[in-house]
């Protein structure tokens, strides 16, 4: 049982918030959705591979019949999964520090959520309402969303050479492969084992 | 901002002496009541960050306590329990978070880390070797007269003299001491490129709080700290180590590398470090060192990344781009204005110039000391994530090229562009230019803390 | 839809787990401590089924009460929470789940409702689907890209690296010599196990090093 394999961590938070305020989130996700400009944060934070927000409404927990008593709640739920790369409390700095108002308008209609700044009530909060993943699986454990990128670009740019180097001269050939270099020379990092969290 | 009480804050905090000699001593404490008597007796001789308006002492001394000296003065267990868990631990602890691991594992270190005696770091600078000494021989008056201590060992430090004159060069030939933050209040003026980067791209000083306890800090909060909020306060946290430089192997791979590099010797020293050996920043000449950038307080420090992405300037991987990214992750550097440590070190052991034979065998290398309100979000993630790793800067599992743990497998990439003195060049089978010999980390209480210390009047609340 | 992104989906699934109090021990800790025996690397059931980039299996408890002045309050049953981020097309992920690693489903989703069995394919697809739950937003930092084109792409940056290191100065015919045979032998190299911790550094690449 473990919320970590190799570069990768698991988060699992869930929150609840009274019925009504549901679907200012929903509309809040939709328009966040459809904004790129605030998905850019994420992706320039670069450390999520994945990560998303799934909304529970009160009476729409799974029901199956069987035997299985119906749930009766007060509340509806926002369950929070995040897959990213680095430690619990870079992950939680680098959101306190850089996204808070994007946070702010997800969780502030969740019960009881103090703000994301200062960042150690924030980080209080989500340590209440985390809960622990009991198995975690990654296809390259040795990746990080860093690493995947520089790969794809590594592996864009070699196609690309190797297209082109049959028709080539020699001369040709060298300069193109110095392109070829310059283009992946930012992206050539190890990929491998994962520092020991902290 | 409420002022800084500069009489109540160890002068080591507030600001690098800039005295050329230095002796560390290593103490440990027998006895409770006669640790406390020493400590009262030496507070009078602590110097403090008062200004020095009328010149600089002969010499200065300061001190700290580990984790277990602090425990030696039977401060209450919940005062102990109450500090963070890294310094309950120490450093020898965390070796396996810091990647002080193989040859820089505790099993190599110098024998006095091993057995976990050290209580106290007596810091003592001075103007000349003599008034070390003098001050030494006060200080060890002192332990004698009240028995409060045992001497475990000392540590000389000093600077690279140039005809009898310091110099800010290290071993490797590399001028050091630019770049250090400035933090609100403790500085008079301050210096672009020594703060956090704002976004109208001016440079300010750090909040108090990552530096000092007791002050807010760049989360808009006051840092974890021990209780009471009087013993932490105006302290800071110290992490000491000891750190070797294989000079013969750094010559020698510099000399071979650079034979196919096209760029030549000094231009690849540059771009390990980003800097030129002279201390000009590669990012604001990377063609040549420039003495009148050095010499400008207004440019030595001022420079950013963002518009070097590719690191054809300065290497992506480069010592200071790692150490201080300033706006290479974005948001104009917000993510590494909690991650900024204050260095305070000098070098030790015998200076070989340039062309004299050296080996790595001798005992040389830089006393590295750096101060920071946290240890685990300050010195120890730059440390793991920046130096030992290189996630945040897309540089992978490379470590950085002049201090990262290599083990012969390390890999450095110069970022260059089409010209032929700038191509891009790699780096492998780095080995380890640096290896750490010892260390731990010390907790720098202000003058107050000190008395209370000394009393034995410090409450849990 | 908010549960695709690009080429990749994100599902996410909630299973009732049976709640029976003549059960020892109970089914959710049945089910915790089988997870606690599956394989997480190269033998990981999502490793040798197609289509998973990540997925966690998560016992959720109960709803986390906050304190006051919020209520507190429970559920009836726990649930398994499946969240996986995978390739393309759900039904197609779901039935390769099936044929591929039957026995690990059955062992893990037998302790809930209504469960079953992946020996039927098809009913193993419908039953995921009832207990699905839709992604309300989803981000994905890559989201072109398959997972074979991901282990190739992790594959290709190392043997180029070692490449490109291997042959620094060299003359031009023997430089475009060499590199196309690291092309082809690049080609011809099997695909590094999904789950592992990348290709190994035995690739050959030449240069004046070997
Ligand atoms: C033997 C070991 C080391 C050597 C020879 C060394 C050398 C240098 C040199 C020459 C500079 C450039 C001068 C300057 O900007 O002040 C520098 C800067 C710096 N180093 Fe090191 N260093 C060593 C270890 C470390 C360690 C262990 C850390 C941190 C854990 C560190 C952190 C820094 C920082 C923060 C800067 C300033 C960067 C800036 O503000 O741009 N150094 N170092």
């Amino acid at each position: 049982m473990s919320n970590i394999n190799g570069k990768v961590y698991a988060m699992n938070a869930i929150t609840p918030m009274k019925p009504w305020k549901t679907w200012v989130v929903r509309a809040i996700f939709f328009t966040l959705g459809h904004v790129k400009s605030l998905q850019q944060d994420l992706i320039n934070l670069s450390f999520i591979e994945f990560a998303r927000w799934v909304v529970v409404p009160r009476q729409r927990f799974p029901y199956l019949g069987n035997g299985q008593v119906k749930e009766d709640l007060k509340y509806d739920y926002l369950l929070f999964f995040s897959n990213f790369n680095g430690t619990w409390n870079q992950y939680i700095d680098a959101f306190s520090a850089v996204l808070s108002n994007g946070l702010n308008l997800v969780w502030r209609w969740s019960e009881k959520f103090p703000g994301s700044v200062p960042v150690t009530l924030f980080k209080e909060y989500i340590a209440r309402v985390q809960f622990d993943t009991d198995y975690y699986f990654t296809a390259y454990p040795h990746a990080t969303a860093n690493d995947l990128k520089s790969a794809h670009i590594v592996q864009a740019s070699l196609d690309s050479l190797v297209q082109r180097a049959p028709n080539c001269t020699p001369e040709e050939f060298r300069s193109a492969y110095l392109n070829f270099v310059i283009q992946v020379q930012a992206h050539l990092g190890d990929t491998g084992e994962a520092p020991v969290i902290f | 901002m409420s002022k800084l009480n500069e009489t109540d804050i160890q002068g080591f905090v507030l600001r690098g002496y800039n005295l050329p000699f230095a002796r560390y001593l290593f103490l440990h404490f027998e006895d409770s009541a006669r640790a406390r008597a020493l400590v009262g007796r030496l507070l009078p001789v602590i110097t403090t960050g008062q200004r020095w308006d009328h010149g600089k002492p002969q010499s200065t001394a300061n001190i700290a306590f580990t984790h277990r000296g602090l425990a030696a003065f039977d401060l209450p267990e919940a005062t102990l329990l109450s500090f963070p868990v890294e310094f309950l631990q120490g450093m020898k602890d965390r070796a396996a978070i810091l990647g002080d691991t193989g040859i820089n594992a505790p099993e190599h270190w110098d024998k006095l880390w091993l057995d976990n005696h050290v209580h106290a770091w007596l810091g003592i600078n001075g103007q000349s070797p003599e008034a070390v000494d003098a001050r030494c021989s006060q200080i060890q008056a002192l332990m004698q007269e009240t028995g409060g201590a045992m001497q475990l060992a000392w540590q000389d430090a000093a600077a690279i003299m140039d005809d009898g004159k310091p110099t800010s060069r290290e071993h490797f030939g590399y001028t050091d001491g630019f770049g250090n933050p400035d933090y609100l209040g403790v500085e008079r003026s301050t210096q672009p490129g020594q703060g956090k980067l704002m976004p109208d791209g001016t440079w300010a000083p750090l909040a108090t709080g990552e530096l000092l306890l007791g002050y807010a800090d760049e989360a808009g909060e006051l840092p974890v700290a021990p209780v009471p909020h009087i013993l932490a306060c105006n302290g800071t946290f110290m992490v000491y180590r000891k750190l070797h430089q294989n000079l013969a192997t750094f010559r020698a791979y510099l000399e071979e590398r650079s034979a196919q590099y096209g760029g030549g010797m000094e231009k690849l020293a540059a771009k390990f470090i980003g800097r030129w050996r002279d201390g000009t920043p590669v990012e604001l000449s990377p063609d040549w060192p420039d003495p009148a950038i050095v010499q400008d307080p207004n440019r030595n420090t001022n420079f950013t990344y963002g518009a070097d992405p590719q690191g054809t300037r300065c290497p992506i991987g480069a010592h200071v781009r790692r150490v201080h990214p300033r706006d290479a992750f974005g948001f104009n550097g917000r993510l590494i204005d909690r991650r900024r440590i204050t260095r305070r070190g000098l070098p030790y052991g015998r200076p070989v110039p340039e062309g004299e034979p050296a080996s790595d065998a001798e005992d040389r290398g830089i006393v590295f000391m750096a101060l920071n309100a946290s240890l685990s979000r300050q010195f120890e993630f730059v440390q793991q994530q920046w130096i030992e790793y290189g996630n945040d800067a897309h540089q992978g599992n490379d470590k950085d090229m002049l201090i990262g743990n290599h083990r012969g497998h390390g890999k450095f990439v110069v970022q260059g562009d089409l010209s032929a003195t700038n191509p891009p060049f790699l780096c492998t089978h780095l080995p380890n230019f640096v290896e750490l010999r010892g260390g731990d980390y010390f907790f720098l209480p202000s003058i107050t803390a000190l008395g209370m210390i000394a009393m034995g009047l410090v409450d849990p609340r | 839809m908010p549960n695709q992104n690009g080429s990749v989906y994100g599902l996410t699934i909630l299973s009732p787990i049976i709640n029976d109090e003549r059960a020892t021990p109970s089914h959710d800790l049945q089910i915790r401590n089988y997870l606690a025996t599956v394989p997480t690397g190269e033998g990981s059931p999502f490793a040798l089924a197609p289509g998973t980039h990540l997925a966690r299996l998560v016992v959720m408890d109960d709803v986390i009460y906050v304190g006051s002045p919020s209520i507190e309050e429970h559920l009836h049953s726990k649930y398994l929470v499946f969240e996986s981020n995978c390739d393309g097309d759900l039904d197609s992920y779901l039935l390769g789940l099936a044929t591929a690693v039957p026995q690990h489903l059955d062992a893990i989703w037998s302790h809930c409702v209504g469960y079953p069995g992946a020996a039927n394919p098809q009913a193993f697809a419908a039953y995921m689907k009832a207990c699905q739950i839709e992604t309300t937003f989803y981000f994905a930092a890559v989201n072109d890209k398959s997972v074979p084109e991901t282990l190739r792409a992790l594959q290709t940056q190392r043997a180029v690296s070692d490449f490109i290191a291997r042959h620094q100065g060299m003359n031009a015919a023997l430089l475009q010599a060499e590199f196309a045979q690291f092309a082809t032998r690049l080609k011809s190299e099997p695909l590094p196990a999904s789950g592992s911790m990348g290709p190994l550094r035995g690739l050959k690449t030449g240069g004046r090093n070997e």
